[in-house]
């Protein structure tokens, strides 16, 4: 009888506590319209993204020259293989707001592996792609060299640009890799609690 | 506009004019500073907008909206850490206004409201949800099916969870 008197205050004490924030409603609408001109725009910017994507390979190729065809083709295929990668990567998972508190955290902790596992894959990638673009400078030596020599200044820019970019983008991968190993921990941590395992 | 929108526009608005209290409690268990209470109260009902057109029924209502309520609360904690507020820290605003005439009485009475949410919002997560889907009266079928877990499980956490809090209430003045 005591712990129902108890759960009664505290039930009392509970339902007094906060009332929706004023003009709930509306302020809800107002975000859900918002919301959807986000999404509109940004599948329209891919959109856009993709076509402009395949409009360059197209126009280069129209160049006709192997430099040209190797970078358009280079470049679309990164960026659907990116994109396909990124799709598989993190299928199964969609969705979880509306799932149980158990299989929501575990499917939290399974998309924070997949991204993990994405960055991890990306450094190859930008690693294979200067690889790549050193072979294809390369192969192109005797078009590109008479560019070089006649214009050495501005290849060195581009040069010294590309050489600046890889740091930045492996700083920039490494610290959303320690953000995500620690949301990963934080995720293993609540998991843990629903098992008993870490709940006083 | 179609007639599926405007059927989903009604049942939003009245799982909102249902539900809108309760995810704002729940939202006070996550967060204890207002202007950031807002925004989780928002985004909770965004992600139920978001959910509703593919509800087919599988669970209650009740059950649909706290499920979705209590994963955004806990994408909050791992976004905002830390989670809790001391006590002193919970703003005055957050209190609602007592319409009792006896100012020391209302005292009182702010005052347990104060402790109790501070006690909930340094429990552990799960516990915190278990107490939380307890004092909005949910049954325990009705709680295993937002937490994923069996009824019988739900007994022995809710035990849990209950000394847990009322140890945190025991350490407060």
């Amino acid at each position: 009888m005591i712990e129902d008197r108890e759960l009664d205050t505290w039930r009392k004490q509970w339902s007094s506590v906060a009332e929706p924030p004023a003009e709930f409603q509306r302020k809800v609408q107002q975000r859900i319209k918002r919301e959807d001109r986000r999404f509109v725009l940004g599948n329209l910017l891919t959109v856009i993204a993709f076509l402009g994507i395949l409009i360059f390979a197209l126009f280069v190729r129209h160049q006709s020259n192997l430099m040209g065809t190797g970078w358009a083709t280079g470049i679309c295929v990164l960026a659907f293989v990116s994109a396909g990668y990124r799709v598989w990567g993190l299928r199964g998972t969609w969705r979880p707001q509306t799932q149980s508190t158990r299989a929501f955290v575990e499917l939290w902790h399974k998309r924070v592996a997949a991204r993990i596992r994405l960055l991890r894959i990306s450094i190859y990638v930008s690693l294979g792609w200067i690889i790549f673009c050193a072979a294809l400078t390369a192969a192109n030596w005797t078009t590109i060299g008479q560019g070089v020599k006649a214009h050495p200044k501005d290849w060195v820019e581009v040069l010294v640009a590309c050489v600046l970019m890889q740091p930045v983008i492996w700083c920039w991968a490494a610290w959303l890799r320690r953000r995500k190993l620690a949301e990963l921990n934080e995720v293993k941590k609540i998991l843990d609690e629903m098992d008993g395992k870490s709940v006083p | 506009m179609s007639e599926t929108r405007r059927a989903l526009e009604q049942q939003f608005d009245r799982i909102l004019s249902e539900y809108g209290a309760a995810i704002s409690r729940l939202a006070f268990s996550y967060e204890a500073v207002a202007s950031v209470r807002e925004e989780l109260v928002q985004e909770i009902a965004l992600a139920i907008w978001q959910a509703l057109a593919h509800f087919r029924g599988e669970c209650s209502e009740r059950t649909f909206v706290y499920r979705i309520a209590h994963n955004r609360g806990l994408s909050h904690v791992w976004r905002r850490r830390p989670p809790h507020q001391p006590l002193e820290e919970i703003e005055e605003s957050d209190q609602p206004v007592d319409p009792r005439p006896h100012p020391e009485e209302q005292a009182a009475r702010t005052g347990q409201r104060v402790r109790l949410m501070s006690a909930i919002q340094s429990l552990p997560v799960t516990h915190r949800q278990m107490i939380v889907l307890m004092l909005e009266g949910l049954s325990h079928a009705e709680m295993a099916e937002v937490m994923g877990i069996t009824e019988n499980n739900v007994a022995v956490r809710l035990n849990r969870a209950r000394k847990t809090l009322k140890d945190a209430l025991g350490e407060r003045p």
